[in-house]
């Protein structure tokens, strides 16, 4: 059987002598950024990516990649060309110095969520909601609201619309009981079984 | 109550999901992309700690450790049906299996959790979180590939065609039907299997395929009395290899 994994079928194929062809697009899903929020409360933030054909397969993958051994109450997905990104700072200045404050534009406003990330290597975290009619109009809204003496390295808007929320009833998703020690590597103590199989071996 | 009839449906429903989670488990590594990997992976993991919290109980009715259980009996002492046997081959009938066996194990849990037999009713609880994603998984990737291109749904259709004789083996009654029934233990087999039908036709309904005549399908008995396709053993020899080994191995 041909190997259905993209993984596999990414390992170069022997070529013909004297061919010399264009280089091929990979074969891949496109990419959903995940945001997950660990505790009621608490801010949702951005975890990480996956891959998936449609923002609805990128929710149920999303739920076991980011969310299977952390706590989490809830958590949702976007497709990542619909996150619109400020300009990165060094920190010495913030991002919002670098993003233009606008007048208020005509047109039907609607809502966009903000994240902010406040130290590089960290995650963006969720700030709030403005409205706004474009992605531009709702960071300018953003820094209006959200600006204060913190360095922020760098801001996302989201629109709303275009976020795949999780539903009040799916959220049973995560009554997952935290006896469930399995899930946690730690659990496993991997370390120190292979210390004791390494004794006994002497 | 009659501990036969209990332990019989005990043992059937915890030999489902240890060859089911071993089966899906064979596609670690293998997964059509790394999440789906991850996804498939877990809740083959989920299976087999479900299979261990019901021989668990079995244990505690008098039966052998649930590692002795598991990696010491023969094909023929197995109630696992033949559907959750048959060989992965391709995503396409792995998904199709996942499909159709996690529907019917939902609503198997949902008729549990109103069980006379409290450590059921408890388990079904437990549960119910890690079979909503399990029917979530299972009911979009049919919704997706259900409809998207030809290949896609010929594959899924013939892998149907082929899975729903041994799905309705899934079914096959136990001699202690009503005695289950009447002491509220579990409400048998042809509830469940109605209330499956029902939902697998509505999942379907939803997508190009189309759920074949179900007058004209033959059941796939045997599996509950331990009467096994040439599948169970080779997986069987695999999966105890390590415990043959070593009894006394942690892992």
């Amino acid at each position: 059987m041909k190997s259905l994994d993209p993984r596999v079928n990414r390992l170069p194929v022997i070529g013909q002598p004297g061919q010399i062809l264009p280089k091929a697009p990979l074969d891949q899903f496109g990419t959903f950024e995940v945001f997950v929020q660990p505790k009621e409360g608490k801010p949702f933030q951005h975890e990480g990516i996956v891959h998936a054909p449609n923002l609805e397969m990128a929710f149920v993958l999303a739920k076991e990649a980011f969310t299977r051994r952390f706590t989490c109450v809830s958590l949702y997905v976007t497709d990542t060309r619909n996150v619109y990104v400020s300009p990165m700072t060094d920190g010495t200045v913030n991002a919002y110095e670098f993003v233009n404050e606008i007048p208020t534009q005509s047109g039907d406003k609607t809502s966009y969520e903000i994240y902010h990330l406040l130290k590089r290597g960290k995650q963006h975290q969720h700030v709030g909601t403005v409205q706004a009619v474009t992605p531009q109009e709702a960071m300018s809204e953003a820094r209006k609201i959200f600006k204060n003496d913190k360095v922020v390295y760098n801001i996302w808007a989201i629109r709303t619309s275009d976020i795949r929320f999780t539903n009040p009833e799916e959220k049973e998703l995560w009554l997952t009981l935290p006896e469930k020690k399995f899930r946690d590597a730690s659990d496993y103590k991997g370390g120190d079984k292979l210390k004791e199989f390494l004794e006994k071996a002497k | 109550m009659d501990e036969l009839a209990l332990k019989e449906l005990l043992y059937k429903m915890a030999d489902d999901l240890l060859i089911l989670g071993h089966r899906n488990s064979e596609w670690t590594g293998f997964g059509p992309l790394l999440e789906e990997d991850i996804a498939f992976s877990s809740m083959a993991q989920d299976k087999i700690g479900q299979s261990y919290a019901l021989y668990s109980i079995l244990h505690t009715l008098g039966e052998r450790e649930p590692d002795t259980v598991a990696f010491t009996r023969n094909g023929n002492q197995f109630h696992n049906s033949i559907f959750v046997e048959l060989p992965n081959g391709e995503y396409d009938f792995s998904l199709i299996r996942h499909f159709l066996y996690d529907t019917a194990e939902a609503f198997r849990y949902e008729m549990l959790s109103a069980s006379s037999y409290q450590p059921l009713a408890e388990l079904s609880r437990k549960i119910r979180a890690e079979l909503r994603y399990h029917t979530l998984h299972a009911n979009t990737w049919m919704k997706q590939l259900g409809s998207a291109t030809e290949e896609s749904i010929g594959r899924l259709q013939k892998s149907l065609d082929y899975a729903i004789p041994f799905a309705l083996g899934m079914f096959e009654a136990s001699p202690y039907e009503k005695e289950l029934i009447t002491t509220g233990v579990f409400g048998g087999e042809q509830v469940l299997q109605e209330r499956w039908m029902k939902k697998v036709e509505e999942i379907i309904s939803q997508t190009s395929l189309h759920v074949p005549d179900w007058k004209l399908i033959q059941p796939v008995f045997g599996g509950r009395e331990g009467k096994h396709s040439e599948f169970l053993q080779p997986l069987l020899d695999e999966m105890s290899e390590v415990f043959r080994i070593d009894p006394s191995a942690e892992w």
